[in-house]
């Protein structure tokens, strides 16, 4: 009798399915895209910063894309912020570490050692502008790189809490959702990076 | 460090970070915007792709333009040109297939010439009246 019923139920199922919310999944989508054009390029940068490699930045960004379009896009739109972001996090986490394991095995390996996270061997950097930079522009974009550099020294905890919250404008309940972890720690995270950030820096800066 | 000061450090780096995020070049983010249509499509489309109607509008467009190139040749002159040619080569068979219906027997002309002789005599019956 039971298996009759589950029968039925099936038939009844496949006789009259309940309408696909065609309307809805429009609705998010459109939303989505509208979420994800404001987002990509400060989540790039921030890639860009934990990583340095435009191109490993550009593929962890999209991977996050991807994940959170197939996994979390039917979630409440103030989800997906947060949600983006630990994804986004645990893929530049994945891939350093990737990284520290090649670095490994590369010692092992005969032949000339090179460092891919060395900015100073790529000799392009050490070629000048052809076009002369506006002194104000060259100024700020020195400051970047010295916050970027000052950022990569931190703790991976302290730099997200630092990015996310000044740099994403992210409140702390937000960046503990993003971080998976409480408030308190946040808030630790955060205080310490800037004191970190303003000692390595200096008071010139 | 007091809190003033740390919070014109947070607002200088926010600056210079939305700055540095406002000078992306075109590369970067053109295939930004190829990823986050990547990723839309992803969330779209978890039909197979075999049942996407854009897979198939390029064969779809092809098999549409060649029925009605065909339609429109058979209805031109030329298209009945070729038609009544087919007819004619058509009729040279049947032709052919008479004469060779009788091959062992006899010859199918002589049947011919034997029809001509009776249609001949059939006709003077007729013109010269009955028989008194």
């Amino acid at each position: 009798m039971a298996r009759f019923d589950t029968l039925n139920r099936a038939w009844m199922v496949w006789d009259n399915p309940a309408p696909a919310p065609e309307g809805a999944v429009l609705e998010y989508t459109r939303e989505l895209e509208k979420f994800l054009a404001e987002i990509e390029r400060r989540a790039f940068r921030m890639a860009q910063v934990a990583l340095r490699d435009p191109d490993d930045a550009l593929d962890v960004v999209q991977d996050a894309m991807l994940k959170l379009t197939r996994n979390y896009a039917a979630r409440p739109s103030q989800e997906w912020r947060p949600l983006f972001y630990r994804i986004l996090e645990n893929g530049i986490r994945d891939l350093q570490r990737r990284r520290t394991v090649r670095k490994r095995v590369m010692t092992w390996l005969p032949g000339p050692k090179e460092d891919p996270d060395n900015e100073a061997q790529d000799p392009l950097d050490n070629v000048a502008d052809a076009a002369p930079a506006i002194p104000e522009r060259l100024m700020q974009a020195q400051a970047m790189q010295r916050l970027e550099a000052s950022l990569r020294a931190l703790p991976a905890r302290q730099r997200e809490a630092f990015m996310l919250r000044n740099f994403e404008g992210m409140d702390v309940a937000e960046t503990a959702s993003a971080m998976a972890c409480s408030e308190g720690s946040v808030k630790t995270h955060y205080s310490r990076a800037v004191h970190a950030l303003r000692a390595q820096l200096g008071e010139v800066w | 460090m007091s809190e003033q000061d740390n919070e014109a450090f947070e607002v200088r780096s926010r600056a210079l970070f939305q700055d540095s995020v406002d000078g992306l070049d075109m590369r970067i983010r053109s295939r930004l915007t190829q990823a986050r249509s990547a990723a839309l499509d992803a969330a779209d489309g978890r039909r197979p792709w075999l049942f996407g109607w854009k897979m198939w509008a390029p064969a779809a467009g092809v098999t549409a333009a060649a029925i009605l190139g065909l339609g429109l040749w058979i209805g031109s002159p030329i298209g009945h040109q070729a038609a009544t040619l087919s007819d004619v080569q058509s009729n040279f068979e049947d032709l052919d297939l008479v004469a060779a219906s009788d091959e062992g027997s006899a010859d199918a002309m002589d049947m011919l010439q034997d029809d001509i002789d009776f249609y001949d005599f059939a006709d003077k019956a007729a013109n010269s009246g009955p028989a008194a």
